[in-house]
């Protein structure tokens, strides 16, 4: 009975300590005066170094962020490049303050990893890339076709269903890399390619003719990418969430990096608001009141840096699709910042 | 009186010398032979002019971004505009002569210690060899040193391959002697956690060690307690070469004849005296051609860290590939120049190991 007693006991206590495991991320951020970041080694627009080793990107702006509302210097980030497989016990191991690394939020992974997920940044899915002499319009249309796969990936089971679902046949060439992949696609031994939306687009750009291919408009699994902080901080969750929110809010305000200085002092309620002026938003998330005034300004709000990175301003030439605001046709929405 | 007027040599038969004597002695000496000269010519003409045509004639030099790469061989520019990041990594510009340093000290004190008098090699250089990856480490991160501390997150490329596969063998050459000392010795104690070291670090792949240590080690520490992601690998590295230079200086220790040791003990030798005296002199002799070859092994074994995400020069590669603005292809390109340079650096490193081990070659020859 006593052993019983002492064994829940021990349990118990390693549950609790688990849980509450670094509470305080806040407190340690601002102490090192740094934020330490989990990126990828290197994605196409989402984490991507450049010749001089600057990091940019998708993902990269959200640490960037967090660092402006944080230390109010987007600039303080120091990048840790994680591979797929180091990334959550990099984050558990309190190794990173924050993992933004193109991680798909799944009903597992929030759940049993003892992490939790701080909103979407992007939402991707599996797509399909084909040749415009093709003629194809839909996907629908590709009944019998041979479709190009990288092997290993959730892919290969999101496309089957699919296929299954709509009561169409397909054969599937697969490869071990991106770039036989592609190279595969451009050699014709299939009539599709699929993968993430977001890769469509830059498989696309390594094409000899990349006019000579299209993007369809189908996608047909749910791939929600977001910030990844550990759970039992809920302060420091609280500060990634409305960072992300933030950003987005800022688009749908219409307050931009160019515009924020002018409507901090002479913007609408709401613009005033988000921007420190009015009310004490930044004070009950443990910041200052400039947190969103200095991410505006120094990272700019969603469709700035959406456009920067992967967008119109970027060789990847993404179009908003579903993650544009709500208002226009897209899915984003940030919770009211009151 | 008849003098003997010998009759000029006859030249040799037209066949064996000059260039057909050559071609028909190398190439065709055989019917199978012929065939085989034939179908390679074949595909050497087939293949070099479109190679060759791709490498250097309508290939790319010029330029600082992809848009540069007009014709359509090879871009080249991509190497150069990224050449910084595939030699130095992430450090930063105005500190890379510390990167520069150590990779001087470890040129000078090799090719120094070549032609110094014995008496300064064993005082000096040896010491000072064998302190050299701390001193590396202390200049490289700065810190302890009062100069602008550089993360190891910010180190990379060649460089780094260069340096941790040399920090990796310094380590792992006196410890791995130890290792080998313990195999041999007569405690069961030292001898059984000697061979289970061994045998674990020779009979798992390096590979599943790198994971080891970079996801599951992490786990172990007890929270907050972060050590360096390229200091577990380097330990991971040390234990990996420790076990693989023991057997090879166990291969040293079977091949002394009994002589030496009875001798040094008939002397009144202690055991370490006979053991760094006597014996470690001739084992390592005797063992020199298989410590560089496993050296060259551990060098090109550092690529291994690109599927952990430590930027060396393969995953700089990778990493560059992927940059939004450089996604032309330039695969072939890439990967090219990283064979190149580890070529260069292995084929050296053959021709240095030939040059020591004729300069160590005194007698066993007859």
């Amino acid at each position: 009975m006593k052993f019983k007693f002492t064994l829940a006991a021990v349990i118990v206590a390693g549950a609790a300590t688990s849980l509450t495991v670094q509470a305080g991320t806040l407190e340690d951020v601002k102490s090192k005066d740094y934020l330490s970041c989990g990126v990828s080694t290197g994605l196409a627009g989402f984490s991507q170094k450049d010749e001089k080793g600057n990091w940019s990107g998708l993902d990269v702006d959200v640490c960037r962020g967090v660092a402006a509302a944080v230390l109010g210097d987007a600039s303080k980030v120091k990048y840790k490049p994680l591979t797929a497989k180091e990334r959550f016990t990099a984050l558990q191991s309190g190794e990173i303050d924050i993992l933004s690394r193109n991680t798909t939020w799944t009903q597992t992974r929030d759940t049993s990893l003892g992490l939790n997920f701080a909103g979407t940044i992007y939402y991707d899915g599996t797509g399909f890339l084909v040749r415009k002499k093709l003629g194809v319009k839909s996907a629908t249309e590709l009944d019998g076709a041979a479709a190009c796969i990288q092997a290993g990936t959730s892919t290969e089971l999101a496309i089957s269903d699919y296929f299954r679902d709509k009561k169409m046949s397909f054969k599937v060439v697969t490869f071990d890399t991106s770039d036989q992949t592609r190279s595969g696609f451009e050699s014709g031994r299939c009539d599709f390619l699929t993968s993430d939306q977001s890769q469509l687009y830059a498989l696309r750009i390594g094409l000899k003719d990349p006019a000579g291919a299209i993007v369809l408009p189908e996608v047909i699994s749910k791939e929600p990418l977001g910030p990844v902080v550990r759970q039992g901080d809920d302060a420091w969750f609280n500060i990634v969430k409305w960072v992300v929110n933030a950003s987005i809010e800022g688009e749908f305000q219409g307050v931009t990096s160019a515009n924020a200085k002018t409507l901090r002092a002479s913007g609408k309620p709401g613009q005033k608001r988000l921007l420190g002026t009015e009310g004490d938003l930044g004070m009950k998330l443990g910041l200052s009141p400039d947190w969103a005034y200095n991410i505006m300004t120094q990272v700019g709000n969603y469709a700035e840096s959406f456009e920067r990175n992967v967008g119109q301003g970027s060789p990847l030439k993404i179009k908003r699709g579903i993650n544009a605001q709500w208002n226009n046709g897209g899915i984003l929405y940030s919770p009211a910042m009151r | 009186m008849q003098t003997f007027n010998p009759l000029p040599d006859k030249p040799a038969p037209a066949q064996t010398v000059g260039i057909t004597g050559w071609l028909k002695n190398n190439l065709f000496s055989s019917p199978l032979n012929s065939l085989a000269t034939i179908v390679v010519a074949a595909i050497l003409i087939k293949v070099l002019p479109a190679m060759i045509d791709w490498l250097f004639i309508s290939a790319n030099w010029s330029g600082a971004t992809q848009d540069d790469c007009t014709k359509d061989g090879a871009c080249w520019v991509f190497v150069s505009a990224w050449s910084q990041q595939f030699f130095y990594g992430s450090y930063p510009d105005e500190e890379i002569w510390r990167v520069n340093l150590c990779l001087a000290m470890l040129v000078a004190i090799i090719t120094a210690s070549l032609r110094v008098k014995k008496e300064l090699r064993e005082k000096v250089f040896i010491p000072l060899f064998l302190l050299l990856p701390f001193i590396s480490i202390a200049i490289l991160d700065g810190s302890y040193l009062g100069l602008v501390q550089v993360d190891t997150d910010y180190w990379g490329g060649f460089s780094l391959n260069v340096l941790l596969a040399a920090a990796s063998i310094i380590v792992a050459f006196p410890l791995g002697f130890l290792w080998a000392l313990g195999r041999r010795s007569h405690m069961p104690l030292a001898r059984t956690i000697s061979i289970g070291f061994i045998e674990f670090f020779r009979g798992v792949p390096v590979l599943a060690l790198f994971f080891m240590g970079s996801v599951m080690l992490p786990l172990f520490f007890p929270e907050g307690t972060n050590v360096d992601k390229l200091l577990r690998v380097w330990i991971v590295l040390v234990f990996f070469m420790s076990g693989y230079m023991a057997e090879v200086y166990r291969g040293g220790f079977n091949a002394i004849p009994a002589g030496q040791y009875e001798a040094a003990d008939s002397l009144g030798l202690s055991y370490w005296q006979k053991t760094l005296l006597i014996i470690l002199p001739q084992v390592i002799k005797i063992s020199m051609p298989n410590i560089l070859a496993t050296f060259v092994m551990l060098f090109k074994n550092t690529t291994f860290l690109l599927i952990i995400g430590i930027f060396e020069m393969l995953s700089t590669t990778q990493t560059a590939l992927s940059n939004s603005h450089w996604l032309g292809g330039h695969a072939e390109e890439g990967y090219l120049f990283v064979a190149l340079v580890f070529w260069v650096c292995c084929f050296s490193m053959s021709m240095m190991a030939s040059a020591i081990e004729r300069k160590l070659n005194t007698d066993h020859k007859n």
